[in-house]
């Protein structure tokens, strides 16, 4: 693999946490202990249930939430141990572009305002210069330049997503966090913002980190996923060969969860909600709805493992996982 | 749709057409839809934003906004015409599963109390039957300790926990049809498995009929006998699931499964945009964006043929194959 642009190593991210007079309130290890490395030019899947710390994962890599432990490396210089102020400034090559889009404009503001403003703060001041590039931009989203006249009600979901998308891009970033790109869009409109997503990412030599609980999308899209459960990462691998042969028995329930357009259900189903962050089971922290589990897990916190070139498995049991089990959709 | 193979079913929409009077002119929301319901069966209604698809929703549960009037057609719910006779469609025997468990309960009152009050307006017996059957209901709908759970607010109950609550509530007045409104796309895939587990048992155990308003083709093969494919107001295939997600004929169905993650070879989308409801196109809806249409599609909306299989088609050209570069 060549050189990461975008690594972190045992990162580690809390959130709450208050000190009152009577009642002290602990904080939740949100990311606890995330070592992750993305290429140049590929597109790194994250997937898990809500409350699993995906979110948290993202901006804490952009910089809006301060790690309390670990270290975050982008084209290999330590850009982690920040204030968040000098860490956005810091981490400017990357960018996030909001899950939900129409909420991400100011519903008062013309887009072409919304749009300079970013570049403004970014430093580009020059009205025919910024005029040029918004529309440069916007025609590289599949927009037309007259576009920069509208309100955000006047555009249609998929319209608002390549808004977000010419924001970001407007700003020249080298690693492009998407939250839940293609939530909310209906099939058509998902196929046509994904292939976008692809075009800008050779045209512009983008790296994606890809967020997103639709697993056939994730299957589609991404190159290499990771698997995050309680603010782990319990299975990291080629897309391709997590999906073709997921290890994790976690993964392989989520994967057997998602409904498929064959209609089979795949495997048995997880029961129970995921567990609270405020009270991590001891061992490993599935092992209360894994179908595996024994007394080991409940013990021992498993490490991650290779269980094959490229493929990282964190489970006490993995090698007892079957794997004949799914098969190519 | 006319030959069904089914007798005399619990719901039936017949030729239905809503319109809505706005600023922009007419809006023709839903134009000559027909769809049955037979008792005990799974009915899905699948399109993407501005099909209809809530439209005929409200239609069927008797909350049309204001504004909305029926040109023509009838929904018949067990015999009756429920539109001429409104009375009749408000007797909690149709019961409804919102989208959004997050949205769907005031958090400022017990969720049990929110259902009681379901209950005490539509559902006979005395306030305590009510919370006897209602503790049952939630047994039913696997609600972790249901005795306290009818003491608890909204927010003590999970997004999964939430959806149960919403089904309990669907089920108290002892329903015969159950509309449910994408009920699982603001849950996580395993709680959304878990859900749909639920609602194809209860629907087996009480003999109830679903409707199920989803635009995700995977919800639907999981849980849907039929389902009906709406593009623009109108009925643009019908017939059994797996007939419809195998083979899919109308170019419409086609073109949008071939965009499905799942199954689609090259990315594409389909080129242009769902017309607005005030601009509907003459003849076919589909035409301006079919790569197969030809001139006459612009002249009169195609009849829905019926195929054998009890499957309806609404294009006369579905024998066509669809030019390669828009399935590639």
């Amino acid at each position: 693999m060549p050189d990461p642009i975008l690594a972190a190593r045992g990162l580690v991210v809390e959130l709450g946490g208050r000190r009152r007079l009577f009642r002290s309130i602990p904080a939740v290890r949100a990311v606890d202990g995330v070592d992750l490395a993305v290429a140049p030019g590929e597109t790194f899947g994250i997937v898990g249930e809500s409350g699993c710390g995906k979110t948290t994962l993202a901006r804490t890599l952009l910089g809006l939430q301060r790690e309390a432990a670990g270290e975050i490396l982008l084209e290999g210089r330590v850009v982690s141990g920040q204030e968040p102020v000098a860490a956005r400034r810091m981490r400017a090559a990357v960018q996030y572009v909001h899950q939900d889009p129409g909420a991400a404009l100011d519903p008062w503001w013309r887009v072409g305002r919304t749009l300079a403003e970013g570049l403004a703060i970014h430093g580009v001041t020059d009205r025919a210069e910024q005029e040029a590039r918004i529309a440069e931009t916007l025609a590289a989203v599949g927009l037309d330049a007259a576009m920069a006249a509208r309100y955000p009600h006047e555009l249609s979901g998929g319209q608002q997503r390549r808004i977000g998308l010419a924001r970001i891009l407007l700003l020249r970033p080298k690693v492009v966090i998407l939250d839940e790109p293609t939530a909310g869009l209906d099939l058509s409109v998902q196929a046509a913002v994904l292939r976008l997503l692809r075009d800008l990412r050779a045209r512009f030599g983008l790296t994606y980190f890809f967020i997103s609980h639709d697993l056939s999308v994730v299957r589609r899209v991404c190159d290499r996923v990771a698997v995050m459960y309680l603010g782990r990462i319990v299975e990291e691998g080629s897309a391709e060969a997590l999906f073709r042969e997921p290890r994790h028995p976690y993964t392989r329930a989520l994967l057997a969860a998602a409904p498929r357009l064959d209609g089979q259900a795949a495997g048995p189903s997880l029961p129970g909600d995921p567990p609270s962050l405020r009270a991590v089971p001891s061992g490993c922290r599935f092992h209360p709805r894994c179908a595996m589990a024994v007394p080991l897990c409940a013990a021992q916190d498993p490490a991650s493992e290779a269980a094959a070139p490229d493929h990282i498995v964190a489970c006490h049991r993995w090698r007892d996982v079957p794997t004949e089990h799914r098969d190519a959709a | 749709m006319n030959d069904s193979p089914m007798p005399s079913p619990l719901l039936a929409v017949e030729a239905l057409s809503v319109h809505l009077r706005t600023d922009a002119g007419l809006a023709r929301i839903l134009d000559d839809v027909s769809l049955t319901v037979p008792p005990g069966r799974t009915v899905g209604v699948v399109g993407e934003s501005g099909c209809g698809k809530t439209t005929l929703m409200r239609a069927i549960l008797g909350i049309l906004p204001r504004s909305a009037f029926v040109p023509r057609g009838a929904i018949r719910f067990e015999g009756r015409d429920i539109l001429a006779d409104r009375a009749a469609s408000a007797r909690g025997r149709i019961g409804f599963v919102p989208q959004d468990p997050y949205l769907s309960l005031n958090p400022v009152f017990r969720a049990g109390d929110q259902i009681l009050e379901i209950m005490r307006r539509h559902a006979p017996g005395t306030r305590r039957d009510h919370r006897a059957k209602l503790i049952e209901l939630f047994r039913a709908v696997q609600l972790p300790d249901p005795e306290a759970a009818l003491e608890k607010y909204p927010h003590q109950f999970s997004g999964g926990q939430r959806q149960r609550l919403l089904i309990a509530a669907a089920l108290s007045c002892d329903p015969a049809l159950v509309v449910a409104d994408e009920p699982t796309t603001a849950l996580d895939v395993t709680t959304q498995r878990e859900i749909l587990a639920l609602l194809r048992r209860l629907a087996a155990e009480r003999g109830l009929s679903l409707l199920f308003v989803t635009h995700d083709f995977g919800v639907l093969a999981a849980l849907c006998d039929s389902v009906t494919v709406l593009y623009a107001g109108r009925v643009a295939e019908s017939g059994p699931t797996r007939a419809v997600l195998d083979d899919p004929r109308h170019p419409y169905t086609r073109l949008l499964l071939a965009c499905h993650p799942d199954r689609a070879s090259d990315l594409t989308g389909i080129p242009g945009t769902v017309p607005a409801a005030t601009a509907q196109p003459a003849g076919c809806r589909f035409h301006p964006r079919c790569p197969i249409a030809r001139a006459d599609c612009a002249n009169a909306p195609p009849p829905l043929l019926s195929l054998p299989g009890g499957r309806s088609i609404a294009c006369p050209h579905h024998a066509d194959a669809l030019p390669e570069p828009a399935l590639a």
